[in-house]
């Protein structure tokens, strides 16, 4: 008896001691960004990153939030190109992927191809730009970081498709027609709220794309007050790495080096970027995984 | 009924589709309005001393740096004053060091407008050259930039030639290249080290034995930059270790791997490392972390490159009292002529403004001083003709235009002090440029284009070997042979060929 039960506690005392481990694992790292960002900077100095600092001190965040003005700009930016580029996106890839669904359209296959085509090649980074900057003009404004890459993506298209066509039963459009309703009605008042789960999905996707994003910030925005809250970090970072690099070419580089942001206020600035989104993932989460599952029961 | 389905589902899609084909209809007309150069240059000719025939023009100025919080203010100042000498208005145009590569590339490739550049050897001014990026400017610069030859001078103006030509004009600042330590200023006052005059590697020894052997918790240098700081002293490199050995007098690149002066260096580097003189880190670690290091007390010095001042400049930014020592006498290569240049672009609508501006930063201190440190009375204060601090209330930490780096623009000796500089900076820096011995080769740059491939699998050898080289973690004989066969393998010869070639030939333009 005492054996059988042994037994019993065994596999899930692994299982679960792995998944424990795993998680401190990924913690660390983090908390380790965080007590650095609170360690005063002579701790640092003398006995380099530590998760237990000897003195704890709060400059880092006196000195970023002395002038909050431009990390509360950034956030602005952020926040703004997120809603904005999720909804967007969403709609139109819903308003791709639902005609593709349906076996009635004209060159179905051909519009399907046409879409599928942008996930194996692409036109090049210099072309790409040049459509952006010369043909739309869109340096330097929000819309740099909505558009490029960002706002549909193929493969959501496809799986948002493949949702449509394996959920929505033809009988529920063909009755809705019957009744009288007219395509956009049908897609808004019947197909769309019949999709929450793979909305919730894509939907999700869209704005960790959009939040993470600053690649196109960086190609883009030249004007400091349009910079976003990743890009702000970023750069930070890359600035760094970048003149050590070149610090053996230039003196007046090393001389730049000597001005860069302390290690703390580096940290402190990795926290301040990464805490908003944090406090929202168990949100978005909640959303994920009942969409998940919603979607499984009805299937 | 069902036809009517699939027009309305081909209409969503469309919908959709229209978004690109509108903005396609617009494109035509916007790159038409962006290539009309001719125009406003012509009109730029009329006459340089009647100002008024200019017709307004907005220059750009791209360089790099990390835009300040009051650049629009001081960029509205500077159009104020640049209206009424040149007619002109500016935009000034910082690109974080992070993004500059990718940024300006694509900047170039998609034609945009734009009037100066900054660039650097370091910063694929060859490359860009060699592309036709920037225009020449000779004619230019005898025409509208009258100031400029005689700020510089002869020595400054042909460094900066590529193949005879002049593509971007340098800033007039330290002409060569200092080599020597930083060292910890509290010990050196304890062991009364002298640090006057040029050391010999003998003299730096003992200075480090007796710091290894009386202080036990400090590392007498940290990282292995010396190595860097050594090999630009003795020889102006070229490529792929290939170089001009410093006191030859013919114009002939040697191998520096089999030199014997070289592997002699890297045996001693070698005993350095065997007696514990190195940081545990010496692998990786670079001069950030040895100032780092002195600041807390455990390591005694660092290698850098000097100019005269560096070590008051390193210990204000710091915050820890260092003192620099010279291990050489400086030295003069093409690197350091065209260590911050700037030039006009081939996109430029107007490059006759351009070069008025080029030349007004040369020229008119008061212009020079605005970029380089904003307005007066708000962004600092005159403590003297040409001495300047922070106006009351702001610090280093507060200020809202700080210096985009004085050492990109114009003529530096122009720029004014800060209050805790030495108010002899521009004559030492005189002094130091006349001192520093010029390389036979000033003048030369390789272009790289033609053996691209192969540099950058010379590269890749390099990466393999390099470092541990220069940590002195290993015998160079040993490490040295197989890197130089490695190399080989990777194509050296040809690039030692298109050296050779390339020297040959610009001996000739000489």
């Amino acid at each position: 008896m005492r054996e059988l039960n042994l037994k019993k506690w065994i596999g899930p005392s692994l299982i679960h001691l792995f998944f424990w481990a795993f998680t401190i694992a990924s913690l660390i790292p983090f908390i380790l960004v965080f007590m650095v960002s609170i360690s005063s900077e002579d701790s640092i100095l003398q006995n380099g990153y530590s998760l237990f600092p000897s003195h704890i001190s709060f400059a880092a965040y006196q000195f970023l939030f002395n002038d909050f003005s431009e990390i509360a700009k950034a956030y602005g930016v952020t926040i703004l190109s997120t809603i904005i580029g999720t909804i967007v996106s969403l709609l139109i890839t819903a308003l791709f992927a639902y005609p593709l669904s349906r076996p009635e359209l004209p060159f179905r296959s051909t519009l399907s191809f046409y879409i599928f085509f942008t996930m194996l090649f692409g036109g090049g980074m210099v072309p790409w730009y040049i459509t952006y900057v010369n043909m739309f003009d869109l340096k330097n404004t929000i819309f740099a970081m909505i558009i490029p890459n960002l706002l549909l993506s193929a493969f959501n298209v496809l799986l948002m498709r493949s949702f449509f066509a394996s959920t929505i039963p033809e009988s529920v459009v063909e009755s809705a027609t019957i009744d009288g309703a007219g395509e956009l009605r049908i897609f808004f008042k019947i197909v769309l709220p019949l999709s929450l789960p793979i909305m919730a999905t894509i939907g999700l996707f869209n704005t960790l794309a959009y939040w993470n994003d600053w690649y196109n910030c960086m190609l883009f925005i030249d004007k400091p007050e349009l910079y976003n809250i990743q890009y702000l970090m970023t750069k930070t970072l890359t600035n760094i790495q970048y003149l050590l690099m070149k610090s053996n070419s230039s003196a007046q580089v090393g001389d730049l080096l000597a001005k860069m942001p302390r290690e703390t206020v580096r940290m402190a600035l990795a926290i301040v970027g990464i805490a908003p989104l944090l406090f929202a993932y168990p949100f978005f989460q909640k959303y994920y995984i009942s969409g998940i599952t919603s979607g499984a029961v009805k299937g | 009924m069902k036809k009517a389905h699939q027009l309305v589902l081909l209409i969503m899609l469309c919908g959709m589709l229209a978004l690109t084909g509108c903005g396609k209809g617009d494109s035509g007309k916007a790159a038409d309005s962006g290539t009309t150069p001719g125009k406003n240059a012509a009109t730029g000719e009329k006459g340089k001393d009647s100002d008024s025939s200019l017709s307004p023009y907005k220059i750009t100025l791209v360089y790099p740096a990390t835009a300040p919080k009051d650049l629009q203010l001081v960029q509205d100042e500077m159009s104020k004053y640049l209206t009424e000498k040149i007619n002109a208005t500016i935009e000034l145009k910082p690109i974080e060091w992070a993004s500059w590569d990718d940024k300006t590339n694509l900047m170039k490739i998609s034609n945009e407008p734009f009037d100066l550049m900054f660039t650097a050897s370091w910063f694929s001014y060859p490359k860009d050259a060699a592309k036709g990026q920037y225009l020449e400017l000779d004619d230019l610069m005898a025409q509208y930039g009258k100031d400029i030859p005689g700020v510089l001078g002869d020595d400054f103006i042909k460094g900066s030639r590529i193949g005879g030509k002049l593509y971007a004009l340098p800033t007039k600042k330290e002409f060569g290249q200092g080599f020597g330590f930083l060292l910890d200023k509290k010990l050196v006052d304890k062991y009364k080290f002298d640090t006057s005059g040029v050391k010999s590697l003998e003299d730096m020894e003992a200075m480090f034995k007796t710091i290894k052997e009386n202080e036990p918790g400090i590392t007498p240098i940290v990282s292995s930059k010396f190595t860097n700081i050594w090999e630009a002293s003795n020889y102006d490199g070229i490529v792929a270790n290939l170089a001009i050995p410093r006191d030859s007098k013919e114009l002939k690149a040697v191998d520096t791997l089999e030199d014997p002066k070289f592997i002699e260096f890297y045996k001693l580097m070698h005993q350095w490392n065997q007696n514990g003189w190195f940081d545990k880190d010496v692998l990786t670690s670079d001069a950030d972390q040895g100032m780092n290091m002195i600041k807390a007390g455990k390591a005694f010095a660092v290698a850098q490159s000097l100019k005269p001042g560096k070590d008051k400049e390193m210990s204000l930014s710091s915050g820890v009292d260092v003192i620099q020592v010279e291990t050489a006498e400086p030295f003069t290569t093409t690197g350091d002529a065209q260590g911050a240049m700037l030039g006009i672009s081939r996109t430029s609508k107007d490059p006759a403004r351009a070069m008025m501006f080029l030349n007004m930063l040369y020229s008119d201190p008061k212009l020079l001083n605005m970029l380089d440190w904003g307005i007066e009375g708000k962004h600092y204060v005159k403590k003297s003709d040409n001495m300047i601090d922070f106006p009351e209330g702001v610090n280093a930490d507060t200020q809202t235009y700080p210096n985009p780096g004085g050492w990109m623009f114009g003529n530096q000796f122009n720029s004014y002090l800060w209050a805790n500089e030495d108010p002899n900076k521009w004559e030492e820096f005189q002094k130091f440029n006349d001192r520093a011995e010029r390389s036979i080769a000033l003048g030369f740059a390789f272009n790289q284009e033609p053996v691209k491939s192969e540099m950058a699998s010379i590269a890749n050898v390099e990466k393999e070997f390099g470092a541990s080289l220069r940590s002195g973690a290993v015998d160079p004989e040993k490490i040295l042979a197989k890197w130089i066969e490695k190399r080989k393998a990777a194509g050296f010869d040809k690039v030692k060929a298109e050296v050779d070639k390339q020297l040959a030939e610009w001996a000739q333009t000489k």
